[in-house]
């Protein structure tokens, strides 16, 4: 039980590192690559450093919205 | 009332100090506009980081779960005899 714990808990902590590591290149280190080396492959267009993350923040905040609303609904729900 | 007031001003601080960043442009102005967004990218993996750490860390004291059932199975049979229901697990 406690291996599974500790192999979620890797798992997330190398998944957050990566994250990071990829997009501090991808908007600090990028821009000062000349536009013809090769690093320029792994990396989508600058505007998706943008969209993805604006995107994703939208997403959860609408989430979040959904789930606030349906559990209203469903206490109120409950208490007619 | 007040805590609230407090985290306004140190967000009105922060763009405040952004803004300023702007003006003076010793950081080229591509980069200033991305910067807060770096921020919270940032934020949200050092919280993911911090969950993963804890997770990884957590004690889970067998020793102590060992005497925990000890414990459940000399109460369980105490009650038994005196009279009480102790149900099935």
């Amino acid at each position: 039980m406690d291996l599974a714990d500790k192999a979620v808990g890797l798992l997330l902590s190398v998944i957050s590192l990566s994250v990071f590591t990829y997009y501090t290149f991808w908007v600090i280190i990028l821009p000062f690559v000349d536009t013809d080396h090769f690093v320029h492959k792994y990396f989508l267009p600058q505007e998706y450093a943008i969209l993805i993350p604006v995107f994703a923040l939208a997403a959860l905040l609408c989430f979040l919205c959904m789930f606030v609303g349906y559990v209203m609904l469903k206490s109120k729900k409950k208490k007619a | 009332m007040k805590h609230i007031l407090k985290i306004l001003a140190l967000l009105v601080a922060i763009s405040a100090c952004w803004i300023g960043l702007l003006q003076v442009s010793v950081i080229p102005e591509s980069y200033t506009w991305l910067l807060p967004l770096y921020f919270i990218v940032s934020l949200g993996c050092y919280g993911i980081l911090m969950v993963g750490v804890g997770l990884m860390q957590f004690p889970t004291c067998p020793q102590e779960a060992l005497l925990l059932h000890q414990d459940i199975l000399e109460a369980k049979d105490f009650l038994k005899n005196k009279g009480v229901d102790v149900g099935s697990n």
